[in-house]
């Protein structure tokens, strides 16, 4: 397929859209968490106006970092992979980039809502009613690209990424909708219920199967080996289908809602170490052998440490689900740091492996520098431990401190204030991690007088896809 | 039967439907039809008034809640640190939330819980603490709300206050009704 494909910047409007939005926003977005962060340390730091308050700006650093860089970064690098593993093009190629319009438009609308105060209340679905309408209709709109793609496929045989793709559409479909419009049709528990039932699966059945279906593409090609395990890809699919959409009371603990939904969610919380173990032992099972091409390449880099994070993650998450141990970490920073373990260290590792894979490859060129790409890995890791570790420290002392009532609340606050500053200071390597990033892929898009350039397709404008 | 997903996207659709169906529906819709308790009110709980309700879309609009939870956990901890006077906070129950819309109960403290903070502090102390909470707390690590203070002439501020004094009453805990105003 690609030996007929002309390849070009602008060769695959829509996945390389998505991709570029998408990087752009992470910086951004990052930014915007640093800053947030600093707040910690300097209350009154851009305390003058009531857009630039915690209040208003952490939601853009969580939303903004999680659908503006990372759902549209997954959608980006599905539509390069997709195609490839069904040997046809993408579907509709204007569907695509009509999704791309519709979905920047929204992330910049959100950016004026949520500074401005407008909200739905509920984490992770404060978009107000009419920008939850237009990402419904943009999913639906990739959705729709994505099965006809697959419906009109050359290559019968489904790779274990495809289903993960098409689980996370369906499943996303039907979490978004509970998480934005079922929960307002309730009120109290009943929609607390709902909107932890969104959260958890935010994470564990939108940004889990995509995250995986990029690393199950990209581990054998990148290590140029075959997948360890068709069958426990299969055992890990279904089990992962079946068992995370369970867990989302296990953000509830000891709270006021029912001994027998806490105590599911927490035996579920547990079992799912059963997919994510599948996975795992695929992932290192296609890579053994192979770990000095690691050291070398930086796509292999980021996608095997974004596999370690997702053991880590599956592991801390169902331990500090268990009543003992969420009678300390809970609502203390140690969650915080679990968090952006699954988002930063093991999602968005997949989603950057995607990107630097799929750039040069559907431009036809060389990644602009390697080097670069690997010092990003590097300051990425190196900030990322830094982050979760200083919370997962600092947030079990905040529990611990929490549990001994002879302490004043105002003390335990203080106490966090190393931990914070050493989480600003991974934040300034992380944005420069990220930052880097940026610059290498549109080092890569716009280099001109290489001999790999090419023209862009005569039916495809650079304009129409920006 | 899984054998048929390797090669048709259909039979994977649904398989991948109706496994998520399940756990799906038995945490979502099964709780609501089974937990009557969630959606009857406590005896003591009121409807917010018009200035009450007022100050919650300003609790909400400034993310307050991104900060503050609003539950009692059945953790002694949490029943002895959020008491006051010498009682003991009670536990939060869901007959407490249900006008709550949306329901604010929380995920993080970086401050303390304000579930029963309604009568804790009076209207001055709220004032001085919305405009510079190091006023009143060395070392809080709270926004400053200066313009909450002066806003609409002060009935933002009059709102806000309303609002939290409502905090923790849906259940009847204070011997005497010995609350601040």
């Amino acid at each position: 397929m690609s030996d007929t494909t002309k390849k070009g910047v602008w060769s695959e409007p829509s996945a390389m859209g998505f991709i570029v939005s998408s990087v752009v926003f992470f910086v951004i977005t990052v930014l915007v968490g640093v800053l947030v962060s600093l707040k910690f340390i300097w209350p009154e730091f851009m305390g003058t106006a009531p857009w630039l308050t915690f209040g208003r700006m952490r939601p853009l650093h969580v939303n903004g970092v999680l659908f503006g860089w990372l759902l549209a970064a997954d959608i980006g690098v599905l539509f390069y992979m997709v195609p490839r593993l069904c040997g046809n093009k993408l579907w509709s190629e204007k569907l695509g980039l009509a999704t791309l319009l519709l979905f920047d438009l929204i992330i910049l609308a959100a950016v004026f809502t949520t500074l401005g105060g407008y909200t739905q209340g509920l984490e992770y679905a404060e978009l107000p009613f009419v920008l939850d309408v237009g990402v419904t209709l943009a999913w639906v709109m990739f959705g729709v690209n994505i099965f006809a793609t697959i419906a009109t496929r050359k290559h019968e045989k489904l790779y274990v990424s495809l289903w993960y793709t098409m689980g996370a559409v369906i499943w996303t479909a039907f979490v978004w909708i509970t998480g934005n419009f079922a929960t307002e049709l309730f009120t109290g528990i009943n929609q607390a219920n709902l909107n932890w039932f969104f959260v958890h699966n935010a994470v564990g059945l939108i940004f889990t199967p995509l995250g995986v279906a990029i690393a199950y593409y990209f581990i054998p090609k990148s290590a140029q080996a075959p997948l360890y395990s068709h069958k426990l890809s299969m055992i890990g699919f279904w089990s992962i289908a079946f068992i995370y959409v369970w867990t989302g009371a296990h953000h509830m603990i000891h709270g006021p809602i029912s001994q027998w939904l806490q105590t599911v969610a927490i035996l579920f919380s547990v079992m799912l170490i059963i997919p994510v173990w599948t996975v795992i032992v695929n992932f290192f099972g296609t890579v053994a052998g192979r770990w000095d091409v690691v050291k070398q390449e930086p796509i292999l880099k980021f996608l095997m440490t974004g596999t370690t994070f997702y053991l880590l993650t599956c592991f801390q998450g169902p331990m500090h689900s268990l009543r003992t141990v969420s009678a300390i970490v809970s609502k203390t920073d140690w969650v915080v740091g679990h968090a952006h373990m699954a988002v930063l260290g093991a999602f968005s590792s997949f989603a950057m492996a995607g990107v630097l894979f799929a750039v040069p490859e559907m431009a036809g060129r060389k990644l602009h520098s390697k080097k670069l790409a690997n010092q990003a890995f590097w300051l990425f890791l190196t900030g990322g431990l830094i982050y979760y570790v200083s919370l997962w420290v600092g947030g079990f002392i905040q529990g611990l401190q929490w549990n001994d009532t002879a302490i004043p609340f105002i003390d335990t606050v203080k106490s966090m204030r190393p931990y914070w500053i050493a989480r600003s200071f991974s934040g300034l390597l992380i944005l420069t991690a990220v930052g880097l990033f940026l610059y290498n892929i549109v080092r890569t898009l716009g280099r001109q007088g290489d001999g790999a350039a090419e023209a862009p397709s005569a039916d495809v404008t650079p304009a129409a896809a920006s | 039967m899984l054998k048929k997903m390797d090669t048709s996207a259909s039979a994977l659709f649904l398989g991948a439907l109706v496994f998520f169906l399940v756990g799906g529906l038995l945490t979502t819709v099964l709780p609501w039809l089974s937990e009557k308790s969630w959606a009857q009110p406590t005896a003591h709980l009121k409807d917010y008034t018009e200035s009450e309700q007022r100050g919650r879309d300003i609790y909400v609009r400034e993310g307050c809640w991104y900060c503050h939870t609003q539950q009692i956990r059945t953790l002694e901890a949490d029943t002895v640190r959020y008491g006051w006077r010498g009682v003991d906070a009670p536990i939060s129950v869901p007959g407490e939330y249900t006008r709550d819309k949306p329901h604010l109960l929380g995920t993080r403290r970086i401050g303390p819980d304000l579930a029963r903070v309604g009568g804790k502090y009076d209207k001055s102390w709220h004032k001085t603490h919305f405009n510079n909470p190091r006023d009143l707390v060395p070392g809080s690590v709270m926004p400053p709300f200066p313009w909450i203070v002066t806003d609409n002439g002060g009935q933002d501020l009059d709102d806000l206050v309303a609002y939290m004094q409502t905090l923790g009453r849906g259940q009847d805990w204070r011997p005497d009704d010995d609350y601040e105003h």
